[in-house]
């Protein structure tokens, strides 16, 4: 029976999000039905803008008593402290804080004053968050989790996950441009993926030719205020609540996409100089804009300009 | 803050995190974008008992640092057996007829194309050499792309010259000039993900000596001494040449159509139609096979005859190639691709041109079939 | 001039297609290429040119042959 491609589109997580398989129709269809629900499900269980979503219900008893979590939670807030400890304190679960001074839609308006800023960086501090035995508490009123960074990735692993144990072979899931492939399309053909050009959303710096593995970018271009010549970004730093500096964008192409989107974003939250630096350290194969919209290639000999 | 770790043991940490999730874990393996290219192609080509040609072609293309295309060819042919020949009614019925030795003739060529990015503009210069015992040409292109509409649309635009020498194995004082200045402006357009179609359109005006030293006209009249004519053509030529091609890829069966149509007219009293249709599939892992039929078709040059008519005219030519005819060539191409950038094609076709086969009838009734085999196999390294 | 229009008609219909950069991966195939391999398109060419009136492509500066 011949292999063909399937492509599914759906929204979740205020964005189009896309599933491409290389099935059978009929299987290609419960295998995607799987996986979009998978990502349904977490986004559900994780988001900060849903009351009900046991973050929501962590985030409430801040300054209260410990809220119990189960293993899921429990193996990612794992991840976010693995995240803070590698990242020497740049990439903080708790910076969500943040968002309540930070206001994009605002315009100018929306830069926090440095008033506004020393009024939440102390509920800012994962080294105060406690992890007990199936419990987290957030000691401080006021703190924040978020997943950022790696929520969404996370549902890229999973819903990649479901597509395998679905007994897909050949697909890929795209949750707005973070993105897993499980292996090459038919043929050893790679897939393609194109990596946005930070500042037009209809142009692509590069074409990736990806066999196998994850995709994920972090840049300044999603939410952002643009004054006096400068950008401030939404991808803010925990340590002084300003937004991160030198780079327009980061990709990284690693073997999950929480890996990819962790290490993106922390080599963003470090700036030019220092994230380059931490990104070669790390090994893995990346291509950055840096902010005067210089392209640094370090994906070897694998990036086809376009 | 903790000073950035240089041993890998930043992502020893974050990879030791990731792999203790529930999540799926592949390995993260890209593939080499194509930046260059290096192949060689062997052409054999077999008429009915009358020529025989093996084309080695050498061709590479690069680019560098993402702004400079290069490419260049080099092609030596070995052509056996191409001889004068004398259209005769002597049998009543004007006839071809091989006069003479064949020619053994060695053609070597070179192409050179250099090109430069500049954002949505490239611009490129190629050279080409191409020298037979019997024919020199030196020339010269310059083209201008430029990319619009989020590179969905590409126009081109191009001007060339050709500086040629026309000659001969049999009179070594036969050395004649040809100029030819070309024009060329093309479209690209992505119509959408899967399909890409390119129109241009060639203009191209030819001065010189056109006449083919090798071809005769004698012919025999009822109540007159017969009259002989060496081929006599006009001194210059204009041709316009529209080339309209289509791509579109089926992914559900992996598959592409190719389509590709052109109209030439020139003012010989020439109008000629191309038309290709290939389905190029998947067969089996790394395989695909790739069918193909090539119809043309063709009007008669005015001064196209294959008997010398009274009075004797100041041009005439008996050349079977500017009669009016059409063809069918039908081609099978098998091509392999491995991960690691080796492509191997092989294609074996068929050429078929004969009179009945003009668009609408009305061929020439002096034209001879002509029925040949070729076959072509390439080999190329992508990196 | 018929063969302008038809051209500019051509282009007209199809600038109003929009294809997210993304979804260009199949436009990359070599299957999708107009030419074949340098090597090919030159050994055709030169083969169907010999036996027919016609000749030119979609390029210049290619030069001349006597293809007798």
């Amino acid at each position: 029976m011949p292999l063909t491609l399937q492509r599914f589109t759906f929204r979740a997580m205020a964005a189009e999000n896309e599933i491409q398989i290389h099935a059978e129709a009929r299987s290609a269809d419960a295998a995607a039905r799987a996986a979009v629900e998978e990502v349904k499900r977490i986004e559900a269980k994780y988001s900060r803008y849903r009351h009900d979503s046991l973050l929501s219900r962590i985030n409430a008893r801040a300054g209260a008593g410990p809220t119990d979590i189960d293993e899921e939670t429990q193996q990612l807030l794992a991840f976010a402290d693995a995240c803070y400890r590698q990242s020497g304190g740049c990439f903080d679960a708790t910076s969500g804080v943040l968002r309540r001074v930070w206001r994009f839609n605002e315009g100018p308006a929306g830069i926090p004053t440095d008033e506004a800023l020393a009024a939440v960086l102390p509920l800012i501090g994962w080294e105060r968050v406690v992890l007990g035995d199936g419990t987290v508490r957030l000691p401080l009123r006021g703190m924040e989790l978020d997943f950022g960074g790696f929520g969404k990735e996370y549902a890229v692993d999973r819903a990649a996950l479901r597509l395998r144990d679905c007994g897909v072979e050949s697909g890929m899931v795209n949750l707005a441009g973070d993105l897993a492939i499980l292996a090459p399309q038919p043929g050893g053909v790679p897939w393609r993926v194109g990596i946005r050009h930070p500042r037009n959303p209809d142009a692509i710096i590069a074409s990736l030719p990806i066999y196998s593995g994850a995709i994920a970018t972090s840049g300044d271009y999603e939410r952002f205020i643009e004054a006096d010549g400068a950008r401030h970004c939404h991808v803010l730093d925990p340590r002084t609540g300003r937004s991160a500096r030198g780079f327009q964008s980061v990709t990284v192409h690693a073997s999950s996409c929480v890996l990819a989107g962790s290490a993106s974003t922390i080599a963003m939250l470090k700036g030019a100089t220092e994230g380059r630096a931490w990104l070669e350290s790390l090994g893995l194969p990346y291509l950055c804009v840096l902010e005067d919209g210089e392209i640094v290639n370090a994906m070897g000999e694998k990036v086809g300009a376009i | 803050m903790a000073a950035t770790e240089r041993d890998g043991s930043a992502l020893a940490g974050l990879l030791q995190a990731a792999l203790a999730l529930p999540i799926l874990v592949v390995p993260a393996r890209a593939g080499a974008a194509t930046v260059g290219e290096v192949g060689f192609t062997l052409l054999g080509y077999k008429e009915e008992g009358l020529m025989k040609v093996t084309e080695p072609v050498l061709w590479g293309d690069a680019v560098i640092d993402e702004k400079w295309e290069l490419s260049a060819s080099g092609v030596i042919d070995i052509i056996t057996g191409a001889s004068p020949q004398l259209v005769s009614n002597a049998t009543g019925k004007p006839v071809q007829t091989i006069t003479g030795a064949s020619i053994n003739d060695r053609r070597r060529t070179y192409n050179v194309k250099a090109g430069r990015r500049f954002g949505e503009f490239t611009f490129s210069a190629s050279r080409a050499h191409s020298e037979e015992e019997d024919y020199l040409s030196h020339a010269f292109g310059l083209e201008a792309r430029w990319d619009l509409n989020q590179k969905l649309t590409t126009l081109t635009a191009g001007y060339g010259k050709s500086n040629d020498r026309v000659r001969s194995s049999d009179n070594p004082a036969l050395d004649e000039p040809r100029y030819t200045k070309e024009y060329l402006f093309g479209i690209t357009q992505v119509l959408s993900p899967v399909a890409i179609v390119q129109s241009s359109l060639r203009y191209a005006r030819g001065q010189g000596d056109y006449n083919d030293p090798y071809k005769l006209t004698l012919t025999f009249y009822p109540d007159a001494p017969p009259a002989f004519l060496p081929d006599t053509r006009p001194s210059s030529r204009d041709t316009w040449a529209w080339t309209t091609r289509y791509r579109r890829h089926y992914p559900s069966s992996d598959a592409t159509l190719q389509v590709d149509y052109r109209y030439y007219h020139d003012d010989w009293g020439i109008d000629a139609h191309t038309l290709e249709g290939a389905w190029q599939f998947p067969l089996a892992e790394h395989y695909a096979l790739r069918p193909a039929l090539r119809y043309y078709t063709q009007s008669a040059a005015d001064f196209y005859s294959p008997t010398i008519p009274r009075p004797t005219p100041e041009i005439l030519s008996s050349d079977q190639r500017l009669a009016a005819f059409g063809g069918l060539s039908p081609s099978l191409r098998v091509i392999y691709r491995n991960d690691s950038g080796l492509t191997v094609e092989a294609t074996a076709g068929y050429v078929y041109n004969a009179r009945t086969l003009h668009f609408g009838g009305g061929g020439s009734e002096a034209f001879e079939t002509l029925r040949a085999y070729y076959g072509l196999f390439s080999v190329s390294h992508a990196f | 001039m018929r063969i302008l229009l038809l051209a500019a008609a051509a282009l007209a219909l199809a600038a109003c297609v929009s294809v997210a950069p993304y979804q260009r991966g199949y436009l990359a195939r070599p299957d999708m290429a107009f030419e074949p391999s340098a090597g090919t398109a030159e050994a055709l060419g030169k083969t169907y040119s010999a036996k027919e009136a016609a000749s030119g492509g979609a390029s210049v500066g290619g030069g001349g042959c006597g293809c007798n």
